[in-house]
């Protein structure tokens, strides 16, 4: 079966707490980065670094706005984690859902046999 | 205390699912124990089993298809590990039976005044394991709508301004 790399660096991306925190900073609105290091309270180069991993994933974009960079979240690199978020969880949360049906079923049975 | 088999902690390799069930533990735990309750609710909606195995005990197995909406056929194998009626059942899951993306899944059921609460827990082997089961499962699913409008959604709360047609 074929892999898909993309999905894990995705999820690799944003095991790191301070990734994490960048995109909440950057759901807000776009920003230099200048301003997320200062937000983060880490120096600049380390900043950059970790937006660079969160770029190569597809979670953050740049772009030039006059003399400055700015960074923003990439909303569809977020897909393979809301692929995994639904997917799987559904599945059972709908089997669950008839797992409770069935249940009532159950009682209804038990009840007519007077049990 | 266990020792992990990887570096990775259990918590970026499982998967939690818990639900509410109108009804006591033991019909709960009941509607496990043969595949004629299992055929009855096993899968989302729309999608059927065949059993072709059934043995409900530690050991045994159930072998059965699962069948699509769409008419994909899918292999299952579930291994019975742990059986402590009425409250917890430790299964393994794969496609067959050396399967080896099967993976372990925690049932645990408890009651308070005749609501039950049905907990699963699925641990896999790696965390690049884990994302792999579950694009199988998001295959089986056939999800793509419920993803697409997700994805819009997303798209819409998360960039509300930008327009531009760079």
């Amino acid at each position: 079966m074929a892999r898909a790399p993309t999905t894990a660096d995705a999820f690799n991306a944003i095991a790191e707490p301070r990734r994490r925190h960048l995109l909440m900073l950057l759901k807000e609105s776009e920003l230099p980065v200048g301003e997320l290091a200062s937000s983060l309270g880490l120096p600049q180069p380390a900043t950059s670094k970790h937006l660079r991993v969160l770029r190569e994933v597809g979670l953050v974009y740049v772009r030039q706005a006059g003399k400055q960079r700015l960074y923003g979240l990439d909303a569809r690199g977020l897909r393979p984690i809301h692929e995994w978020t639904g997917g799987f969880e559904r599945f059972w949360s709908e089997s669950l859902d008839r797992l409770n049906d069935y249940v009532q079923e159950l009682r209804r049975e038990e009840q007519s046999n007077g049990s | 205390m266990e020792a992990d088999l990887n570096s990775e902690s259990t918590s970026e390799r499982e998967i939690v699912v818990t639900r509410s069930i109108e009804g006591p533990q033991r019909l709960v735990f009941a509607a496990y124990t043969d595949s004629s309750h299992l055929s009855n609710w096993w899968g989302p909606e729309g999608f059927t089993t065949t059993t072709h195995s059934f043995e409900f005990r530690p050991g045994g197995v159930w072998d059965f298809t699962m069948h699509g909406p769409d008419g994909t056929d899918y292999p299952n194998w579930i291994e019975w590990l742990e059986i402590s009626p009425p409250e917890r059942i430790v299964l393994r899951h794969g496609s067959h039976s050396e399967d080896p993306e099967a993976f372990t899944s925690t049932v645990t059921i408890t009651e308070r005044g005749g609501v039950s609460e049905i907990t699963l827990r699925s641990v896999f082997n790696t965390r690049s394991q884990r994302d792999m089961v579950v694009e199988k499962y998001h295959a089986i699913e056939g999800a793509e709508q419920t993803l697409g409008r997700l994805a819009n959604h997303v798209s819409a709360l998360l960039r509300p301004t930008t327009e531009s047609g760079d």
